[in-house]
């Protein structure tokens, strides 16, 4: 089935509750715009393999829209890669839409960085993680303040393979995420960090979904938001564990800091589990700085501007935790730290 | 006569309408150590709180002066500022945030000049090296995952670098085994010399290693009892009870 032919998801959905398609879409929903491409380049080399565009096989409408708006395609086969691989997604035109599809077959680091000025920018990433493999995986949304951008990712992660995976949002006007992963293999894990820092009228909706297929499988989600001005952020995550998929272990936590009244933030973990021997736990708190630490830090010295900001830095940073891997931790702490710093001089 | 660092005068305070303290009275010169010793929920802590500016507490009558200026007009940075210092019971746990980051803010914001790199970087190791903390403290979160014992020396690492004219110290020797109980004796003792020191304690053992030239007695929100060395053993052997008689 291809887009058009598709329906309007409900808002009943609870992927589509707090920003149903209509406010996602470029423009009106009944229409495809035939995309510029996102540009993708690798830091240090030249090439980078180009693909077809594959059939249309998805039965989700955010999918399906950006295989029928085009943009650019290509194709990673990641064997024998020593140091970090830095991927920059230069967006730009009117709407801009790219593919992106990683092979992972041993170890590897990967950044993908996207930026640019367009109106709005999709972006379909797929990657399969092979046996016994391991990715870590970081992705930094510095998009223009007044683009719009969607992102869908499909992971598959194999038998005793590894997915850590962290994304710092930052960029955008309205944002919509759909993070899919599938532990396909025994002894599969995948660990997962997103911090967001919305400012202004910013509009961020980070849907995760983590389906263990497979006993003996570990997932951890930490989403952390710092939300400002009248800033809304949105964080749902749908974990299925399958009938059978025994002794496995996932854990979901979501923390948001509203740091004004107008501040909006949603944390919706959810559950499906069909298996017996599991275990599953999940956790959700928004809440004001806390006033102990505030007093603490301005105890210290810091006036009330300097200890916010250092309490933001720390607990956006925090959703980092759950990471091992030190490069991924370092260079997401290094752009969080930066981002940060340069809107404190604003 | 010494420089007036501290001087408390008939200070009531409530905490959510509930009166804590009821009308203290309490001058402290620099060069001064003075120990505040009472029972849990006599008021001790409200005290320090209160004069480091917590808004939890709400003072209701009474003024506290700084070096001679009424305190009530400063925010609690500008109180850090101006060299006070409070060695927290519980300090705030601050996840994300490293110790080297936040002491270095701390430093900067407190002196008038800001530390350079190096000259910062070799002043940390001494103090550090005084309080037998090893350096990958500097990279864990502010108190995060801290033993008790941890925190208090965290507490003090910070009163050696900021150099504070004032200096509360609350219940700083709860959750500290004895080898810690020296260390932290010493850093208290070094900073001393030139500073007001008021410490809040249940235990004569941090008075043995740090002499105190005068020691309270707080009952009920008031200090009773003032006295010297010889009061703080007299609590110990005796107990408070003797004292309600004389409030």
């Amino acid at each position: 089935m291809n887009y058009l032919q598709m329906a309007i998801p409900p808002r009943s959905e609870h992927l589509w509750r707090y920003t149903p398609w209509p406010r996602i879409h470029p423009g009106a929903i009944d229409e495809v715009p035939n995309a510029d491409h996102v540009l993708f380049s690798r830091e240090g080399c030249e090439a980078f393999e180009t693909t077809s565009q594959p059939a249309d096989t998805f039965d989700d409408i955010a999918r399906s829209f950006l295989h029928a708006a085009g943009g650019s395609y290509h194709r990673m086969v990641i064997s024998g890669e020593s140091e970090p691989i830095h991927i920059n997604a230069r967006a730009s035109g009117h709407i801009a839409v790219g593919h992106l599809e990683l092979e992972v077959k041993d170890s590897a680091v990967v950044f993908i960085h996207i930026s640019g000025e367009p109106e709005w920018v999709g972006l379909h990433i797929t990657g399969n993680i092979h046996p016994n493999a391991q990715l870590s995986f970081g992705f930094i949304n510095e998009l223009d303040s007044n683009t719009k951008f969607l992102r869908c990712e499909d992971w598959v992660v194999e038998r005793d393979a590894e997915l850590e995976h962290a994304t710092l949002s930052v960029g955008g006007f309205r944002c919509k995420s759909d993070l899919r992963s599938t532990l396909n293999g025994t002894g599969a894990s995948i660990r997962q960090s997103i911090t967001v820092n919305a400012v202004g009228a910013r509009h961020d909706d980070e849907h995760v979904e983590i389906h263990h297929l497979h006993g003996h499988t570990n997932s951890d989600l930490v989403m952390n938001s710092a939300c400002a001005g009248s800033s809304h952020f949105i964080g749902t995550g749908l974990l299925t564990i399958v009938e059978g998929a025994n002794k496995s272990d996932a854990s979901q936590i979501f923390r948001n800091l509203l740091l004004s009244e107008k501040a909006r933030a949603e944390a919706i973990p959810e559950l499906e589990v069909l298996a017996d021997d599991v275990s599953a736990a999940h956790g959700a708190a928004s809440a004001p700085v806390d006033r102990d630490q505030m007093h603490y830090l301005m105890s210290r010295g810091l006036n009330p501007g300097e200890a916010q900001a250092l309490i933001v830095n720390g607990f956006l940073l925090n959703a980092f935790s759950n990471l091992t891997n030190k490069y991924l931790i370092e260079e997401m702490r290094t752009r969080l730290t930066v981002h940060l710093e340069c809107e404190l001089k604003r | 006569m010494s420089e007036e660092i501290l001087r408390i005068e008939n200070l009531h305070v409530e905490v959510e309408g509930t009166p804590i303290l009821k009308g203290v009275n309490l001058t402290i010169c620099r060069g001064e150590i003075h120990a505040i010793m009472g029972r849990n929920g006599a008021g001790k802590s409200t005290l320090a709180n209160v004069v480091m500016g917590h808004p939890a507490y709400v003072i209701t009558e009474g003024s506290i002066f700084y070096q001679g200026q009424p305190l009530e007009e400063l925010a609690v940075f500008e109180r850090a500022r101006a060299g006070m210092f409070l060695s927290f019971q519980y300090p705030a746990v601050i996840p994300g945030v490293q110790v080297g980051t936040f002491l270095k803010k701390s430093v900067t914001s407190v002196r008038d000049e800001p530390p350079k790199g190096r000259e910062f970087r070799k002043e940390l190791t001494a103090a550090m090296d005084q309080l037998s903390m090893d350096k990958s403290f500097l990279s864990r979160y502010v108190n995060d995952g801290f033993s008790g014992g941890e925190k208090k020396r965290l507490e003090i690492l910070q009163m050696l670098l900021l150099q504070p004219n004032l200096a509360l110290l609350d219940e700083t020797d709860s959750g500290l085994d004895i080898d810690a109980l020296r260390i932290v004796a010493k850093g208290i003792n070094q900073v001393a010399v030139d500073s007001a020191c008021l410490i809040i304690t249940h235990y004569q053992r941090l008075l043995d290693l740090v002499k105190p030239h005068f020691v309270h007695a707080m009952i009920d929100g008031t200090i009773v009892q003032t006295g010297g060395p010889e009061l703080a053993l007299k609590l110990e052997d005796r107990g408070y009870d003797w004292l309600d008689v004389t409030a």
